[in-house]
């Protein structure tokens, strides 16, 4: 055999994606009388599966607790077989789970996916560079006349992700182990960000994350503050929005427009 | 020609051992990084290795590198790998001789070759390929084995040896690993130790393993065992002072436990060398 014919009928056997073929592997494996050749390549078709379970685990340590041990390696077989590893970053195996769980929701909680996505975000955020934040008299020097034409800059690690379901709500729960209540639908909103490396979410009202997001994009601050138009008092809500994400170290730079 | 590092005894650096680093430099002479684990731009595994990065050297030591991969080498990755070495200015770069891509997916298990000539040429082609793009040599480490080819031509040691010239690499040698691969295929692992081209020996792993009855499990998450230790005396008498690491990357113990095993090593380093030593003076 070549090294090639090798390597896929290898790989094929490890990942399952090749049907075990006694004659096949006779004539590329050599076991012995008290390990014959399967039984060999078993152990790194265990491996695999037990290694990439371990890896979504890792990274989905609230869905893992919310569907118990034999439950979640389920989850995590069926999910591996649609969508193998494509990049040499272990940690990014579960990049798709949160559209996985959408395309075949669990009946009777069809909120998981809002909650891997959350976990993703998460993941994701630990491992955005840093950058220290500015607080609000960044603001106050680019000067009354400019303040409308300034741009955020944002940390790197925020993101605002839009659920279908209150997966903060539910993460929480698991979180500390208590009961999770019945699935709650959204829209709901969730800011992640990262200080210090450690990583943090709250629930956002839908007009604030509307601003953030327009914030992200790089909106000037009267598009941002636009966002609070239909609001009753909008200068108000705007200025606290504002005052908080300086607050929470979520605002890295001021650039005048 | 190689050059071998006198860089002592070391152990790998991992998470759950973080703060204690963050306090204050343990009394290891190096420590050994997962090298995808410090990929990323941003996070605190970064941010530590920096940190002791400027306490005491650092091996970089790859699982994904996939060197005996029919794949093309990883564009992406080895310019994440190029990116962290400029950042962390390592001691070494190691990785395994092994593979884990086929048509850029990725098994993250470290797969033993056929050892054939079309794999030798194979592989001795994409490790002068990498050095040259990292501009540095690298070492790799022989895997622990479950499987063997009815291809194979030649023994792991007389391939990796060769390997090592043609390509003009180091060799990691674990010492756990050919005990394992060993005991699972029914070879002397003196045989093993023998067959090494001793010149291009550039450091020692060793490693606790699992005992599954008919087949011995690397897992790292055991201390070092007394036959690998035994096994480690008889590589020093053959190879001398070599840069040793104890890996620990499962049911992590504290660090002190480790460090343990670490001291240990270095101990056991001078029993062996005291003698030559004394009679060369």
């Amino acid at each position: 055999m070549t090294l090639a014919e090798t390597q896929a009928l290898f790989h094929g056997l490890v990942t399952g994606d090749s049907p075990p073929d006694g004659t096949a592997l006779e004539r590329c494996f050599r076991g012995t009388d008290e390990l014959p050749a399967a039984e060999r390549v078993a152990i790194y078709r265990n491996m695999y599966l037990d290694r990439l379970v371990d890896a979504l685990r890792e990274t989905f340590p609230n869905l893992a607790r919310f569907l118990g041990e034999e439950r979640f390696a389920a989850l995590g077989q069926a999910y591996l077989a649609e969508h193998p590893s494509e990049h040499h970053d272990v940690g990014r195996i579960g990049r798709r789970l949160a559209a996985f769980l959408r395309e075949y929701p669990d009946p009777e909680r069809p909120d998981l996916a809002a909650l891997a996505e959350l976990e993703w975000t998460r993941n994701v955020a630990f491992f955005a560079p840093d950058a220290p934040a500015v607080g609000a008299d960044a603001l106050a020097a680019v000067g009354v006349e400019g303040v409308g034409r300034a741009r955020l800059c944002l940390a790197r690690s925020l993101n605002v992700v839009m659920l279908e379901h209150d997966a903060a709500s539910l993460w929480r729960r698991v979180e500390s182990g208590e009961p999770a209540d019945p699935p709650a639908p959204g829209p709901a909103a969730v800011a992640v960000w990262q200080r210090d490396f450690e990583v943090f979410h709250c629930s956002l009202p839908l007009v604030e994350a509307a601003a953030l997001r327009a914030a992200m994009a790089g909106e000037t601050l009267d598009s941002v503050c636009a966002a609070f138009g239909d609001r009753p008092d909008p200068a108000a809500e705007a200025h606290a929005a504002l005052s908080s994400w300086f607050d929470e170290g979520w605002i890295v730079g001021v650039e005048l427009g | 020609m190689f050059q071998r590092l006198g860089l002592g005894h070391g152990i790998g650096l991992r998470a759950t051992h973080f703060a204690r680093f963050l306090e204050g430099r343990p009394p290891v002479d190096w420590v050994e990084v997962v090298t995808e684990n410090f990929m990323a731009d941003g996070g605190r595994p970064i941010a530590v290795l920096e940190k002791v990065r400027r306490d005491m050297p650092v091996v970089l030591h790859g699982v994904s590198l996939s060197i005996g991969s029919v794949d093309p080498l990883s564009e992406s990755y080895l310019a994440g790998l190029e990116r962290l070495v400029a950042r962390i200015e390592p001691a070494m770069v190691t990785d395994h001789l092994c593979w884990g891509t086929q048509r850029g997916r990725y098994v993250h298990d470290l797969l033993p070759l056929p050892y054939t000539e079309e794999s030798l040429a194979h592989v001795a082609g994409r490790v002068a390929a990498v050095q040259e793009r990292l501009g540095r040599r690298i070492l790799l480490e022989n895997p622990s084995s479950y499987v063997a080819f009815r291809d194979s031509a030649m023994t792991e040691w007389e391939f990796l040896s060769e390997l090592s010239r043609r390509a003009d690499c180091g060799i990691l040698l674990d010492v756990n690993n050919v005990y394992v691969s060993a005991r699972n295929f029914g070879f002397d692992p003196l045989e093993y130790l023998d067959g090494i081209d001793a010149g291009r020996v550039g450091q020692f792993h060793l490693a606790g393993h699992s005992d599954k009855g008919r087949y011995l499990l690397d897992t790292h998450d055991e201390p070092v065992p007394p036959a690998v230790w035994e096994l480690y005396r008889e590589a020093l008498r053959r190879f001398g002072r070599v840069p040793a690491l104890v890996e620990w990357d499962d049911h992590i113990p504290p660090l002190e436990e480790v460090v343990a095993q670490s001291r240990r090593a270095a101990a056991i380093e001078a029993e062996e060398l005291a003698p030559a030593l004394r009679r060369a003076s």
